[in-house]
Order: structure tokens, then C-alpha cells, then sequence
């Protein structure tokens, strides 16, 4: 009987079983789900600005061109220049880190800051989203702040100055082999930054944005010339389904 | 038949058999007239393959064979290639649509005994491409060079380690390297782009020529070209130009509109046509949480991991593939549409396709006790369907029923004493209940309601 109630759920699990980004971390269910809005221009903008500033310096995006990001985002070439390109490379070079792997390797814990034109995509927006919303403060990490989403990160919290610094709140539960064991409760903000809760919100959901349309640029195009693609896919079905037909009539 | 032709298309005929090429394979190829829905997978197999070689063409342009730039150039293909995207898209996804297309394409031949004589070559052309289609998605798979492409390869290739003596020769062998490296990608670039699509080309066409030889099958099982009329066409048979080109355009029309919604709506299919994990790159030092191989190949991925012995899994993976080759002598019985078979056959397929969907779920998934268990119950009933189908061939008495149940169930049972490792003996026992309900319906009901094994009548035409 039980086998055969296990074996049920399999094929329930089959039937809309779906493992995307299913890697399971401290923070499962503590945020709600995200909407990637990349038709928001303006957001996606002020996603890039926030990522040239603070993301940009040790993670590089190797596989985009500044041009190509400006080009997409609605943004000029001297407009580019003088808010998004801090060093002297060229409208239409990629957007590399000039700070040497080796060092970013040693710094950062042995870690080398992944490449976010990929990582992104890999790991996810919901991932992205609930990384930048976890840091709180633990003094026993070597830059003061620990991440629910990824436990024992090598990040240092980069927008702390903007968000302040939240404490975590856990309380502790009895798990199913009878002992107790803490479990996340709520943040709660023990030093408050310059923005509010609000307004730091509007920011990484900008920063997840424009990270999700990096990690993809053709998102922007590709569901616009599948509508038309489609369209005509339609037309050219059902003419071809009464050729079909007349071909058919006389065959029984 | 030997209409003459004139002009230049007659100066060409005394040349070249053009218009006798034409005549044979498309205008004068009588088709039976009552192909259905499931017969529109042959024609799209080769659509399929087309996308694939043209998009193929375009990818290689751009792409650059090398561990340091691989990468790269695929990202460099999906941003600054014009249209490059597309090209990328339309390749990957072909190559899960492919498969999708040849299971349904098999699962045809399964129903409608499309491998029965006289069509014993066709179906082994057909398994011979199905093998040579596995091998090219394997080696295409590297070639982004992501991690999960290093990772994946990284396991299917040590299989070969399990072969004793000279596993690890054979393994270096084709990695040409200690590890998977830059030697490897570009040896399976190269087969990847000429090898294996030259085999699989010159495979379709004596799959084809094969199939136009003998004759297509059709839903009822019947021969078309016994019931000739004066002229020597089948009456049930209409010429494959222009009726079943119409109908496979209007077929390809359908199955576009499907390729069209992955390619520009969902293209990694939420990680099954794109694993999330492939959008880094590869890396020796950073495994992936969890290494699943493509969703194609995960139903013979649970049977290797069924078995606890590694090379013992090597071989059951082996042969669950290699028996498929033998179906045309498994199954004997002569009637060959589903249509006239008995219950039990179509029961015995059902459970059949139920098993490779459940097969290709366990691979999916990181092995848990359960599952484990679940995995060896399927792996049984993968193998059992073919005993199973090899005894319908013919009616049997009561005594060969039973013995063969006894047999049958006694020898898993068997194994489920001295050798079934798992870590909680209570599954065991729960799960056991698989493969004996499934020997009890397709071995002992035949004992007692004679009916449900027997076969029906098969008409003299085709019917609808």
C-alpha cells in the first residue's frame, strides 16, 4: 500500500516535476517570488548604473560589449562614457575587470568573483535577488557579514552603505531527529544606511533586472519576433491544411 | 514506367535518373492511404536533421574548438552574431526535439509492428542511426564547454573504466588525454561536425532505401501490395507525391509552431534542454551540486545506476539499448498492428512506456534509497517487457505460463535476497510488489482468462 502511494507521487512528481534552479539554501521560502520586468527601461538603466558602480569593480561581465548594453538600455555613447566606463577602455570593449584574477582569487577568500554575463543565468534571478537581500551581520566572517542565501559567502555586503546592516533573527525548532536547531526567523535592521527599506528594495530588484537581461541580451527581441513568427506559422497552417484537404477529397 | 521525357529534363534523363529517382521514391512510391497522426514522425526526424545541419553550419562559423575560447565563442555567438541566438536556440532545441521525434517515430514501429518481417533491416538502419544520433548529441554536448558539459562527459566517459583490463586504455583513448582537456574537445568537434554526420546521413538514406524497398507499414498491419489492381498499383496504396508531401507540410507546419514556442518563448525549457549549471564554464575544481545527463539519455542512466556493480551497470546499460536491435526476433507473433493484438500486448506496451517515462525521471533526480529501489523495479520491468513480448509471439499452454512466471519472479526474488544492496531492507520488500503484479497480469491472467491473450482477426485491407 505504501509503495504503491510512493509510486503514485512519482509519476505525480513526473507529471510536473520541474528541477530549474533547485538548489535548496538557508533562505528556501523566506522571499517571495520575483518578477523580472525587463520591459521597465528605465529600471534597467538604473540597473546598470548600480552595477557598474558596485558590482563591476571585482565581478566582470566578459561577454557583453559596453556598446551593446548601451544600445539596448536606450543609453548615449557619451552618456556611457562618462557614467558607465571608469577606466579607458573603449565604447565597444567588453566589459572586463582591470583588477588581476590572482589578486581578486587572494582577496575574496580563495574565491575568484564569478563572470555575471553568465553566473547570472546560471544560478537565477529568485538566486540573485535572495543573495543581495541576505547579508546580515556576523562578526565571526572576515568582512563582518554572512549571507542566509549562501552560507559562509566570500562576499563583503557592497551595499551596505545603501541598505545599512540587518541582523538575522533565528529561533530554534526541534527537527524530525529530535534535536533542536535554529531556524531563520526575520532580518531586522540594526544600523540603518541611507535608503530606506523601500527604496533599497527598488534597487535590487533593478540590479536583478539588468543582471537577468545581461545574462541574455536577446530576452529583449526574442519573444517580440516569436509572436510574428508564430503569427505567420498560423496563416501558413491553415492554408496548408486545406491544401491538405483538397488533395485528400477524393480518397476514401 | 518508362515514360520517355524531353527537353533538357530528357537530356538529363539519358544521363543522370533523374525523373526514375523522382518516379521511385516520391511519384510512383505508393504509401498506404491510412497512415494517422503517428506516422508524421519519419518525415520530421528529417526536418529535424535539416535544422540541425544548416543551423550546425552557421554555429561552426562562429564557434571556436578550443578549451580557453569555447566558451566564449558561444556567448560571443548569443551576443554579437547577428541573429546568433536563433542559430543557438534552434540547435539545442533541435537536439531535444530530435530525440522526442525518434521515441515517437520507435514507439510507431512498437505499436504497429513496423519491424516485422519483411522490414527486419529497416528497423535495424533506423536503431543504427537512433545509436549514431546518441553519439552525436553526447559529443555536441562538450562543445559549449559549460560545466555541466565537462561534468557530464567527465561521467559517461569514465564508464569505460569499468571494462576490465582495459577500461582505462580505452577511456584515455578517447579523451586523448589523462582528463577531459583541449584534446578532447577538438577530436569531438571534429566527429561531432563531420564523422558522425556523414554515418548518420549515409544511415537515412539506407533507412529510406530499405523502407521503399519493402514497402511502408500502416495502423492495420497489412500488406498493401497484396491487393494489386490491373495496373499493378496497391488499391491501398496512394502515391507518397502528392499526397503525403501535402500532408507532412501541413505536419511540419504543426510541429513548427511547437519547435517555435520552445525556441522563442522557453528555450532551456526550465533546465531540461539547457542545463542552468552550463551557463558557467567548465571547471575541474567546481563540480555541479548534482550531474544529471540530458533528459534523452536518462531512462539508460537509471538502468547503469540500477545495478550496484559498476561494470555490471555498464553492461545493463549496454544491453538495454543493444536489445532493442533484436526486437524484429523477439517478437514473432505475425499479426503486427496493436489494433488486432490482444489485451495483454497492449497492456504490456503501455506499462512499457510508463517504465521509460519513470526511467528517465529516476535519471534526473540525485539517487535517494527510494529511488534507488524504484530505479532496479524499472530496470526489471525495462527487460521483463521484452520476455514478456517474446511470449505473446505464440499461444501457450498452462504449464508454460506458469513455469515461466515461477522462473521469472523466483530469479528476481533471488536477487532481492543475496544481492539487492539497498540501505533500508523494508523498500525492498515494499517495492518487490512491482515486478511480481506485473509478472501475476502478463503471466498468470493468461491462465485464466484465455481471452485476454488472445489475438483478433486481421482484415484482408486496410480499413480507414
Amino acid at each position: 500500500m505504501k509503495s504503491s502511494v510512493k509510486l503514485l507521487a512519482v509519476i505525480t512528481i513526473l507529471t510536473c516535476g520541474n528541477y530549474a534552479w533547485s538548489a535548496g539554501t538557508g533562505a528556501d521560502g523566506v522571499f517571495e517570488k520575483i518578477h523580472v520586468d525587463l520591459s521597465d527601461k528605465t529600471s534597467l538603466q538604473r540597473g546598470a548604473k548600480y552595477f557598474v558602480n558596485y558590482c563591476l569593480s571585482c565581478h566582470p561581465a566578459k561577454h557583453s560589449r559596453y556598446q551593446r548594453v548601451a544600445d539596448d538600455l536606450g543609453i548615449s555613447e557619451s552618456l556611457t562614457k562618462d557614467n558607465l566606463i571608469f577606466t579607458d577602455q573603449k565604447f565597444g570593449d567588453l566589459m572586463t575587470v582591470a583588477m588581476k584574477r590572482e589578486d581578486a582569487t587572494k582577496w575574496f577568500l580563495g574565491i575568484d568573483p564569478p563572470d555575471l554575463s553568465t553566473h547570472a543565468r546560471a544560478i537565477g534571478p529568485q538566486a540573485v535577488y535572495e543573495y543581495m537581500k541576505s547579508f546580515y551581520a556576523d562578526d565571526t566572517r572576515p568582512f563582518g557579514v554572512n549571507n542566509l542565501h549562501l552560507p559562509n559567502t566570500a562576499m563583503p555586503h557592497v551595499l551596505i552603505n545603501l541598505q545599512g546592516l540587518q541582523k538575522a533573527v533565528f529561533h530554534e525548532e526541534v527537527g524530525k531527529n529530535g534535536k533542536e536547531h535554529p531556524v531563520f526567523d526575520r532580518f531586522e535592521i540594526s544600523q540603518p544606511g541611507s535608503l530606506s527599506e523601500e527604496e533599497y528594495e527598488r534597487v535590487v530588484v533593478d540590479i536583478v533586472n539588468f543582471l537577468a537581461y545581461l545574462s541574455e541580451p536577446a530576452q529583449l527581441v526574442r519573444k517580440k519576433i516569436g509572436i510574428g513568427v508564430l503569427f505567420f506559422l498560423a496563416v501558413l497552417g491553415v492554408l496548408t491544411y486545406f491544401m491538405k484537404k483538397n488533395y485528400w477529397k477524393d480518397i476514401h | 514506367m518508362s515514360r520517355e521525357t524531353r527537353g533538357l529534363l530528357g537530356w538529363i534523363d539519358a544521363r543522370f535518373p533523374l525523373t526514375k529517382m523522382w518516379r521511385e521514391h516520391l511519384s510512383e512510391y505508393y504509401a498506404p492511404k491510412n497512415f494517422n497522426f503517428w506516422y508524421f514522425f519519419g518525415s520530421l526526424a528529417l526536418l529535424v536533421l535539416v535544422i540541425q545541419i544548416l543551423s550546425g553550419i552557421f554555429l561552426t562559423m562562429h564557434y571556436k574548438p578550443d578549451a580557453d575560447l569555447a566558451f566564449a565563442s558561444v556567448e560571443h555567438i548569443m551576443r554579437d552574431v547577428n541573429w546568433g541566438w536563433l542559430i543557438r536556440y534552434m540547435h539545442s532545441t533541435g537536439a531535444s526535439f530530435f530525440f522526442i521525434v525518434v521515441y515517437l517515430h520507435m514507439f510507431r514501429a512498437l505499436m504497429y509492428g513496423s519491424f516485422k518481417n519483411p522490414r527486419e533491416l529497416l528497423w535495424v538502419f533506423g536503431m543504427l542511426i537512433y545509436v549514431a544520433l546518441m553519439a552525436e548529441a553526447f559529443m555536441g554536448y562538450l562543445l559549449p564547454w559549460g560545466n555541466m558539459s565537462y561534468w557530464g562527459a567527465q561521467v559517461i566517459i569514465n564508464l569505460f573504466n569499468t571494462i576490465p583490463y582495459v577500461g582505462e586504455a580505452i577511456s584515455e583513448w578517447i579523451r586523448g588525454d589523462f582528463v577531459i582537456s583541449d584534446a578532447t574537445l577538438n577530436r569531438f568537434f571534429s566527429l561531432h561536425v563531420i564523422a558522425m554526420p556523414l554515418a548518420l546521413l549515409a544511415l537515412v538514406v539506407g533507412h529510406i532505401l530499405a523502407l521503399h524497398e519493402v514497402g511502408s507499414n500502416n495502423p492495420d498491419g497489412v500488406e498493401i501490395k497484396k491487393n494489386k489492381n490491373a495496373d499493378g498499383t496497391p488499391v491501398d496504396g496512394v502515391p507518397f507525391h502528392p499526397y503525403y508531401t501535402v500532408k507532412d507540410i501541413f505536419g511540419a507546419v504543426v510541429f513548427l509552431v511547437i519547435f517555435s514556442v520552445v525556441v522563442f518563448f522557453i528555450p532551456d525549457m526550465y533546465g531540461y534542454f539547457l542545463e542552468h549549471a552550463n551557463f558557467d564554464p567548465a571547471s575541474a575544481l567546481n563540480t555541479p551540486e548534482h550531474i544529471a545527463p540530458i533528459w534523452y539519455f536518462t531512462p539508460f542512466y537509471t538502468v547503469l545506476r540500477a545495478i550496484p556493480d559498476p561494470f555490471g551497470g555498464f553492461v545493463g546499460m549496454s544491453l538495454s539499448i543493444i536489445v532493442l536491435f533484436f526486437l524484429p526476433w523477439i517478437d514473432r507473433n505475425p499479426v503486427k498492428s496493436i489494433r488486432y493484438r490482444s489485451f495483454l500486448f497492449k497492456f504490456n506496451l503501455i506499462v512499457f512506456a510508463i517504465t521509460f517515462f519513470i526511467l528517465g525521471y529516476l535519471g534526473l533526480n540525485a539517487v535517494t534509497p527510494l529511488y534507488s529501489q524504484l530505479a532496479l523495479r524499472f530496470t526489471e520491468l525495462y527487460f521483463l517487457f521484452f520476455v514478456v513480448l517474446w511470449a505473446y509471439s505464440r499461444t501457450h499452454g498452462r504449464v508454460f505460463w506458469i513455469s515461466s512466471f515461477v522462473i521469472l519472479l523466483g530469479a528476481i526474488t533471488l536477487y532481492d535476497f543475496f544481492m539487492n544492496t539497498s540501505e533500508s531492507p523494508e523498500l525492498i520488500w515494499q517495492t518487490w510488489g512491482i515486478p511480481a503484479a506485473y509478472l501475476v497480469v502478463t503471466l498468470l491472467l493468461p491462465c485464466v482468462l484465455m481471452q485476454l491473450s488472445q489475438d483478433k482477426e486481421v482484415p484482408e485491407r486496410v480499413t480507414s
